[in-house]
This record gives structure tokens, sequence and C-alpha cells, in this order.
């Protein structure tokens, strides 16, 4: 899986070569990084933070990995707040997946200009500006796809489908959406797919479980509610299974093994989607780390070998004009199959 | 005689550097009506909390039966047969009757039975003479029911001494009368009643003892026999007080100021009609419940008349607001000091230029703060209002203080109608007087004033013309000649037709 | 003609407001009046109401407790991993469980408003953040999901108990009105809780009269603490999915419902069951305007919003009108006896 690191290590001094050649990060430099999530409480930002642990003794950092998130209700502000204090206490690299929009722009750039790398993983800053680089766990256009097959296939090709979003400001759901609805006008195969209406749940167990239903109430013929969202889609199965309506509105979108497996086996969500997001930590550690130490510059171009999981290379990102982004990919799609597996 | 029921033994209370009470000493004996009487700020408050156990002395002891004891507070006063029952009743206006009587009742077991609560309700409230439906809720009752209702709780537990703070200071005549003829009742069956007044002649009524306390201080105790009204005064200010309710010769003018015909207000008056002349004082008198407040707020726009007329200086004028009514030169004295007078957390100089801003404004809008303190000083000397300092919040004040404070605040913005609303209500004799003054002076200098008061005395002493009402209507106008106590209450009860 | 008390009149009021809230989205959406939406806002009135229940006995008591909804979130959590570990303790233990856990937290609150004076407002504001914090601590991030839970715990808030016609009346609702009536029973017959409205009332008076106003004070908010400890119970079974900001705004839906449900803020005057029917209309304004297409997703708590307000304010004047013709109607039926000649 990896390229021969001899070579990588002999031509990495040379810095002008660098654009072709895949660097390897030295182990052992001392920097503090900081793993801002959205907020504490969720699965799948947990898992990320195993993975960014695994990546830190693996290089042997010396330096201190903290995992500071804010309160759910307080996600925005309290997302400003630790990015704020991470600038002013110098610490190296903040590694942010952005619930606050493009409002967390001002504290990012105070704390870039004080040498902080800005990485973000999961949901970028819009606009790009105070951000070093966007760790994209998939392509998003592949997302929209992905989603597309998903609903085409459960549908058999033609119906009506609803999406069920976290919130309105999150930047990954946005770009998904918009994706999606992209694809679908793309492409023949998909012109008897509807999408009639677009929910927001707000990453909330029972605003997600009410609004699944609600969708139902106000679309008698509904044949599917895609969710891209671990909590929206959990709460939309478990919603229509209590009402006895599996048979009638199949659930898909981005779930997570553990929490979905009954769910898929029992034909209330016959195919969800996700990528490891033990692995998004991971890798979102190797960037900051290099970057923080110095070893990345962060420039279009630059290959760098990310541990166990190989070569990566810095990109445009195609999504947000200006911006850079490394993607990690690909989707796992999980059904009754391999989903028991998944879940252990 | 035998063990005092409750005593206290030298006691002092001292509230930061405020002596309220020092040497305080009282002994109260069953079957007594023991009459407690001082200015206000004398220490009254400070004695009846002392024995009803919200404060605890600084030094000297209580007795019950002759035994030191340690009051706890209220509920603990009150398990040992000592309640109170105030100026202001404290009943709970979602509740009935029944359950405000029993609310605290220990014996009553723990599901609450109606009938049971009703029946032992309208026993208590049959041995006090009243008749009260146990199910209305208390929010509707009036004054003089309200308490009547403190009454009956305090019954309902044994009581030994009963402690009536200005029990009456709010009742017309005829209640009050009933509730000395409660209180007399209770003293014959055993209770010690100490009774708190500023009515003389009820404590010459009622009183068995009479015990006269002046800053904090015991002055003496008298059996009732040996006692007199100017004595007592004298006892009670330090000093001789001439021409407590004297009436003087009638200032008014052929000027008519205020013209009011046919004067309604849905479910609250109807056909109130009367002039009021440049340097008259009208008196309007009746019973609780005969909405004179209701006329004024009317007058002064707080509650605007929905029909008849109001004329000033002849022309037909539409009073919305008090904003309109002070601009055409009305200002109203409010009775309740709390709710409509005083902003009491702000000081002395604030609540007196409150209705006058205007005037104490730079051009930028700021209080010019020495403008302030002058006016302010002006008027401590004119209205003789006894403060520290023009800053003092007027919270601290004492009743008769406030009242003054009031005043200047309503005669600063120079009106010429002023309308008092119970002007001495909760006042002590000395304040009362002068306050009676102040209102001669502002009707001789030209004004004219309309005042409201229960007080028959008052009325009498006060009024050139007396208008009398009962239940929302206007039964008559008596002239200063022909008005009598009995008279106004003949009108007041409606046992005569309208004259006049 | 019977005489209605003051009470009863608000619960007709409210009624009636229910029924033009109700026709009034019928008008606007298709499909509305169905089977259907009664079983929607059947089960999540289950627990709201007893968090508006809780409310209730606290803004009774002139306070208020913002932390409910926290409560709400760590009773989900802990009873969620209480069960886990143990699945086969029997549901009696669990439900009391959930109590003892909200009341425990109640009784923080309590102690902290009643003995050391500090203003509830302050107290539950804090308490509402320690709370969920502790529960970011207590769960470790972690979530309970439906797979761990038993099954008859999963299956209970659907139990469909009896059916009338076709409106299914379902286990947690039942016992969601059961408790809210038990409550009300208690507050309007039991003399200890007639302290509530006492103390609500006026506390100066309730000192005097020789009733503990900081127990009853105390005892209002360990009582809202256990039942929304028992909502806690009934999220958990509904949701099976627990995640932190479970319970996430229950305190001011709670605090909607009771004041729409005629408590008023003052203190000292309302009902449980009055609580129970604005949490009734809360969530069927807020499930209408879910599928209300004409207010966009952003404007929606803004509108829901101004619907409380308005139905608020329908209420107070419906209420002023009626109570004024009831004067009116007592006052034509006894002329004025009241002071007789003596």
């Amino acid at each position: 899986m990896m390229k021969t690191l001899g070579l990588a290590a002999l031509l990495a001094t040379s810095a002008t070569m660098a654009l072709a050649q895949a660097k390897t990060l030295t182990p052992g430099q001392e920097v503090d990084m900081v793993l801002l999530p959205k907020f504490l409480g969720i699965l799948v930002f947990d898992q990320a933070h195993e993975g960014a642990q695994e990546a830190h003794a693996e290089l042997q950092n010396p330096g201190e990995l903290l995992f500071q998130g804010p309160t759910p209700e307080n996600s925005v502000a309290g997302q400003i707040e630790i990015m704020t204090t991470a600038g002013t206490q110098g610490v190296g690299a903040v590694m942010l997946s952005n619930n606050a929009g493009d409002q967390i722009v001002p504290a990012a750039q105070a704390a870039a200009e004080s040498g902080t790398k800005i990485v973000t993983w999961d949901s970028p800053i819009p606009n790009g500006e105070g951000e070093s680089v966007f760790i994209a766990q998939v392509d998003f256009e592949e997302t929209g796809r992905v989603m597309a097959d998903m609903a085409h296939e459960i549908m058999g090709g033609e119906g009506q489908f609803a999406v069920l979003s976290a919130s309105p400001d999150a930047a990954n759901q946005n770009a998904w959406i918009a994706s999606l609805e992209s694809v679908l006008a793309s492409d023949e195969k998909y012109a008897n797919l509807e999408l009639v209406e677009t929910v927001y749940g707000n990453d909330q167990s029972e605003e997600s479980y009410n609004r699944a239903l609600a969708l139902v109430d106000s679309h008698p013929d509904l044949k599917l509610i895609m969710a891209p969202t671990t909590v929206g889609i959990q709460a939309a199965a478990k919603a229509m299974q209590d009402e006895g309506l599996c048979e009638q509105v199949k659930v898909s979108g981005l779930g997570l093994p553990a929490e979905m497996a009954s769910y898929s086996l029992n034909g209330c969500a016959p195919q969800f989607a996700l990528w490891d997001f033990r692995d998004l930590g991971y890798l979102t550690y190797q960037v900051a780390y290099g970057l923080a130490t110095g070893q990345l510059t962060g420039e279009e171009g630059e290959t760098f070998v990310a541990g166990r999981m190989g070569e990566y290379t810095i990109e445009a990102d195609p999504g947000r004009e200006g911006a850079k982004r490394v993607l990690m990919g690909p989707f796992t799609v999980y059904t009754a199959e391999n989903v028991e597996a998944a879940a252990n | 005689m035998a063990v005092p029921v409750l005593a206290l033994r030298d006691v002092s209370k001292r509230f930061g550097a405020t002596q309220a009470l020092s040497g305080m000493t009282l002994e109260l004996f069953p079957g007594e009506v023991h009459a407690v009487v001082g200015e206000n700020g004398a220490g009254k408050s400070t004695m009846i909390k002392v024995m009803t156990g919200v404060h605890e002395p600084t030094s000297g002891t209580v007795e019950v039966d002759g035994q030191t004891v340690t009051l706890s507070g209220p509920r603990d006063a009150r398990s040992r047969g000592i309640s109170a029952i105030y100026q202001e009743p404290m009943v709970f206006p979602d509740l009935d009757v029944a359950e405000n009587i029993f609310i605290a009742a220990t014996d009553l077991g723990l599901v609450q039975r109606k009938g049971l609560l009703r029946e032992r309700a309208a026993q208590l409230i049959a041995r006090i003479g009243m008749t009260l439906d146990p199910d209305r809720v208390a929010s509707g009752l009036t004054l003089a029911e309200q308490q009547a209702v403190e009454i009956a709780r305090a019954l309902s537990q044994d009581v030994r001494v009963l402690i009536m703070d200005e029990p009456t200071a709010s009742l017309s005549a005829h209640e009050a009368g009933r509730l000395r003829r409660i209180a007399r009742t209770l003293a014959s069956e055993g209770v010690a009643v100490v009774y708190i007044s500023h009515r003389l002649e009820e404590i010459f009524d009622i009183a068995h003892r009479v015990t006269v306390i002046r800053d904090g201080r015991h002055i003496s105790t008298r059996p009732i026999a040996e006692v007199t009204p100017q004595g007592m005064i004298a006892e009670m200010v330090g000093r001789e007080v001439g021409n407590y309710f004297r009436k003087d010769a009638s200032h008014a003018t052929p000027e008519v100021l205020l013209s009011v015909r046919g004067l309604s207000q849905e479910d609250a008056f109807e056909g109130v009609s009367f002039d009021i002349h440049r340097g008259e004082v009208l008196c309007m008198a009746g019973l609780i419940g005969a909405r004179r407040t209701d006329v004024a707020l009317s007058l002064f726009g707080i509650h605007p008349a929905t029909g008849g007329s109001i004329a000033w200086k002849g022309r037909e004028v539409r009073v919305g607001s008090p904003r309109e009514a002070m601009a055409l030169g009305l200002a109203y004295v409010s009775e309740d000091r709390r709710k409509l007078g005083l902003a009491m957390p702000l000081s002395i100089r604030s609540n007196v230029t409150l209705a006058t801003l205007g005037k104490v404004l730079t051009r930028w809008g700021l209080v010019r703060e020495g403008r302030e303190r002058s006016v302010t000083n002006r008027y401590r000397e004119r209205l003789n209002i006894r403060m520290a300092d023009a800053d003092t919040p007027v919270g601290k004040l004492s009743g008769g203080n406030q009242q003054k404070v009031m005043l200047a605040k309503w005669l600063e913005t120079e009106p010429q109608l002023l309308i008092f609303d119970e002007p001495t209500r909760g006042i002590d004799v000395g304040a009362k007087a002068e306050v009676h003054d102040l209102i001669r002076d502002f009707v001789r200098g030209g004004g004219a004033a309309l005042v409201i008061s229960s007080d028959l005395p008052e009325v009498l002493a006060l009024g050139d013309r007396i208008l009398v009402m009962r239940e929302g209507r206007q039964m008559g106008i008596l002239a200063h000649e022909e008005a009598t106590q009995e008279a106004i209450m003949r009108l007041a009860t409606g046992q005569e037709a309208a004259a006049a | 003609m019977t005489r209605l008390s003051p009470g009863t009149l608000r619960i007709l009021a409210l009624l009636l407001v229910l029924v033009l809230v109700g026709a009034f989205f019928a008008s606007q959406i298709d499909n509305y009046l169905n089977a259907r939406l009664f079983n929607r806002i059947s089960s999540s009135v289950a627990i709201v109401a007893l968090i508006a229940c809780g409310q209730t006995l606290v803004i009774l008591t002139r306070n208020i407790d913002l932390s409910l909804g926290a409560i709400v979130g760590f009773s989900a959590y802990a009873t969620g991993a209480l069960v886990t570990t143990a699945p086969d303790l029997h549901p009696i233990l669990l439900a009391l469980g959930s109590l003892a856990i909200g009341a425990g937290f109640g009784l923080v609150n309590g102690l902290l408003v009643a003995y050391a004076g500090v203003p509830s407002i302050i107290v539950t504001l804090a308490a509402m953040a320690i709370f969920r914090s502790a529960l970011v601590e207590f769960s470790g991030a972690q979530s309970i999901t439906t797979d761990d839970l038993p099954q008859w715990l999963v299956d209970f808030p659907n139990l469909p108990l009896f059916t009338v016609a076709g409106l299914q009346f379902r286990a947690a609702f039942v016992a969601a009105v059961v408790i809210v009536v038990l409550v009300h029973l208690a507050l309007t017959r039991l003399r200890p809780a007639r302290a509530l409205y006492a103390v609500g009332s006026n506390p100066d008076a309730a000192e005097m009269a020789g009733i503990d106003a900081r127990r009853t004070v105390l005892a209002a908010f360990v009582a809202a603490g256990a039942l929304a400890g028992l909502a806690g119970l009934f999220f958990l079974a509904r949701f099976g999915n627990i995640t932190v900001v479970a319970g996430l705004g229950f305190e001011l839906k709670s605090i909607a419902a009771a004041v729409l449900g005629g408590v008023s803020i003052n203190g000292g005057s309302g009902s449980v069951i009055g609580a129970l029917i604005g949490a009734v209309l809360v969530d069927l304004i807020e499930n209408s305007l879910v599928r209300w297409d004409v207010v966009s997703e952003f404007w929606r708590e803004a509108v829901l919003g101004l619907l409380i307000l308005s139905a608020v304010t329908a209420d107070a004047l419906l209420m002023r009108r009626l109570t004024r013709l009831r004067i009116r109607r007592e006052k034509a039926a006894a002329p004025a006896t009241k002071e007789a000649t003596p």
C-alpha cells in the first residue's frame, strides 16, 4: 500500500523537487494540537478522536492532543471561543469540524496570524479563509452520486423522496444536498426520482424523529427519506419502525453501522453509506502535525505519506474557489449482508 | 393579678445604626384589650415583630406564662397561641375563604375534606359575627372581609394573644365598629388583645389599659379611666398639640374650577355631578366599596370615564390620560403610596422631581442634581419633612414623611386642583394635623382640593362641602353646617334617600 | 344555570383556542385532521406533559426551573445506561430510578433556591449548563442506541392500550395523562399541596400564617425534578438513540405550555390540567407548522413564537370577556343585598 519509503526520504531534502515526491513526516517533534468537533456527545466525533489519538501515538508527539468541543446548544459561539483561545495560547494546530459557517472566519484568521495552523475536517469553512487545508472525507460530488444511486436502487427507479438534513447552515450537509440535486439533474437515469422537500432535524433525536413523521404526513406517496446525517437517519428509521411504516417508506443516507444494523436487517433501511471516521481523524492529525512542525508547506501539489493510510496529495478544492483539500475517500455502502460485520 | 400570658422584659432591638427598641417592657393579661399608641416610627411594628417571633431581640427576654422563651418565627409564635393581624391583610387571593382560614392548620389530616372545612369555617365566621360564604375566592373580598378571614385564621388555632395592628385604618366607620365588637368579645372569652390604632376615639371605646411608647421606649401604661386624650397625645408626641381637628372658615370663591355632570364608568359608578370652586375643599365620604377612588382615577385620566361630562374653568374637556390631566392643572395624591405614588427604592429628591423632570433637566436631558436638591430642600422646610438628606431612599421614611414627599412631588407640578385619596391613612396624629394644615394652606393660596377620606372627623374638619357616595352612586352633598357624623353615615349606608 | 369556577372557565377557553388553531390549520393543510395527527401529538405530548406538569408546580411557588430539559436528558441517558448494564431490571424499579435521579437534581435546585435564597432563574440557569455538562462528562460522549434497550421498553410508547374511533391511546400517553390527573387531584385535595398556592400567591402572608415556605418551595423543585426524570425515561423509550442533546429546549417548551395553560407566571394560580392542554396546544402548533409550507424553515421558530403569543393573548381576552359576563350575570341574579340595613 505504500510507495518506497527510501525514495521519499532521499528526495525529501529537496524542496523544489517536492511537487512530485511524497514527503514522509519525521516523528517526535513537540507541538500542541486541539481537535475541535462540532460539539461533544456524538459517536462519530468520538471515533475521529480515536483516530487522532492513534496518529498522536504513532508520531510520538511529546506535546498534548486536546479534544475540546462546545456543548450542543452552544455550538457556534463555543467553537468561536475555543478557536480564539487556542490562537492566543499559541497552540500549534486546530483541527476543526466547522459548524459555525463563515462566522468562524475572524477567529480562525486571528489564530492563523499568530501561527496556529487551521486544518478542517468533516465540515470546512465555506469561504476557505483562515483555513490551511480541508481534509475531505469523500468527494462531495461523489456523495451526491452515492446517495442518488442508493435512492434509485431502493425506490426501483421512480417515485418521491425527501431529504432530512441536520441544520440549515451546516456546510457539508448543504454541499452534499447540492451535489445530490445536480447529480439527479445530470443523468437521465434519475429522471423519475422526485425530491419533494428538504427538512432539518438539527441533529437532535426528537426533532429529527418528528420531522420524519411530518414528511410522511405531508407526502402520502413518499417512498424514501434520505438523511445524510447519522443522527437523522437513525431517528427516521426508528420513527418509521415505530409507526409500522417500513413497508411504505424506506430510509437511507449516511449512518453508523453500529446504530443502523437492526434497521438494515429488518428492511427499514436497506442501504446506507459512510466512511470511516477513525481514518478521518487519523489523516487529519497527520496533515495538521506536518503543517504545524513545518514539514509540510500546505501548497497545492504537495504529496506526503500519512502513516498507515499511504500517500495523499494536497489539491485545489473543486467545491470552494481558492481553497485546498486532501481527499480521503472512499465510501462504504452497507446492506443487510455486510452491516453486522461492520457493527462490531 | 396572675402571671402575664405574654411579657416583654427590657427588650432592645437594634438594626445596624438604628435603635428601634430600647428597654421595652410590656405585660399582657388574659381578658384585657391592651391599646398600644405611639407616633409612626415609635417602634410599634418592631415590638409586634418581636412578639410574633419575626425579630429576635438584641437584648432582653420574651416570656410566655412566666417562662422565658425564644420564638423562632411566626410559626413558633402561633403554636404558642400568639397571632397577629395587620392593616394590610395577609390573605391568599387565589384560595377560597375556608382554605385561607385553615391553610396552616395541622389537625385536619392530609386529604382536604371540603365539607368539613366549609363547616368549620362557617362556625368561626359566625363566632366573630360576620356573614361570609366560605366558598368565595379571597381575591374578591373587601378589606373588612379579608380581615375577618385573618381573625378567623387566628381563632382556628387556640389563640391566647391576638395582636391587631391598625386593623381599622382601611375600614369604614360601620365596619370598624363591628371589628371593635369582635375584639371585645374575644377579650371576654379570655384572649389578651393588643390593639394598635391611630384613632383615639376607638381606643377610648375599647381598651382596658393603654400603653404609650415613644422613640422605642416605654412611656406609660395606665388603666383607660386614668387617661385623657390630651394627656395621651402629649405623651405620644412629647409636646402639646393644639387644635387637632379644627375647621377654619371656608375660603371658597364664586369661581367654578371643575364642573362634573353625570359622570359614569361601566361597572364602577354612575351619575356623579358636582362643582368645585377655587379656594374650596370638597370632601368625598362613603364606605369601602363606594367607588370614590374610581371617580378620582377617572378625573385624573387613569381610567377615563365612559359617560358624562367634565368642564374645566367653564370649558368642556376630555381627560384621557394623567398627562392631559396634569396639563390642565390637576394632581392626584394616591391612597396607595406604594403602587401609584412613590418609587420606594429611589431617593427623596428623585421622587420629588419625578412628575416635573423637565424643570431640572439640562438642555441635553441630564438631571441637574443641585437643582433637584434645592427643590427638595425647599419642600423639606415648607412641609416639615424629617429626613437625613435628599439622597435617602423614600422607602426608609416613615409613613407620614412619605406622604409629605408625595405631596411635594405634586405641589411641584403647580396644580390648581389637588385630589387627595385618604391623605392621612396610617399616619400618626402629629403628621395628620400637619397634612391638614398643608391642604388648608393650598386652598387659601388659590387652589382647590378634592379629599377622599373614610375618617369622619377628618371629613368634618376639612370639608367645606361633603359629597357622600354609596356603591357607585352619589347619595348627596352636605354643606359643612349641616354635616354631622350621623348625617354622613345615614347617606353612606343608604338609610336616607338622596338629599340636596 | 350552573356556576362555573374561574378554573373551569379557563379550561373551556383554552379548549376553544385549541379548536380554533386546529380549524385554522385544517383549512391550510391537506389531509390534516385524521387519526394519525392524534397519534403524533399524543405520543410527543406524553413527554412534554410530564415536564410541563413539573414546571407548573415550580411556577405556582413563584419560581421557574430552566434546568428541566437538562434533567430530562441526564435521566434519559442514565436510565439508558442503567438498563443496558442490567437488562433484567424490573420496569417499576427502572421507573423509580428515573424518578430518583430527577428528584436528586431537583433537590439541588430546591436547596439553593429555598435555603440559600438565590433567585430560581439564576440557580436553574446555571444548573441547566452544569447538568448538561455533567451529562457530557458522564456519557463520555457516547450514545445509547436502541439496540441496547430491552424490547419491552422500546415497545412501551407505541403500545396501543385501546382504540376509540380509530384514535389509538398508547401506553405512554395514557400513563402521562394518568400522572397529570393524579398530580391535579393531589394539588386540589391534599392539604400540604395547597401550600404551593399560598406560598405563590402571597409569600409574606404564607410566612406569617405559619406555613414553612422554604420546605414548600423545596418540595416543588424536588417534585418537578422527579417528573422530569420520569419524562427522561419516556424520552429514552420513544427515541431510543440518546445523545447529550437529549431534551434540549424542553425547559422553554414546558414554560410555554404552562403559561398557555393559564398558569400565572407570578405564581399562585393555575392547574396542571391547564398545563397539559397547553402542552397539546404547543405541540399542535409545532407539528402543524412543519407541514404548513407557507412558512419556510428559517421563519418557523419566529412563527411558532408569534402563534404562542397570539394564543396567550386570545386566551387572556377571552378570559376577561367571560369573567365579566359571569360577574354581570351574578349581579343580575342577586341584587344588592350585601349591606342590609341594621
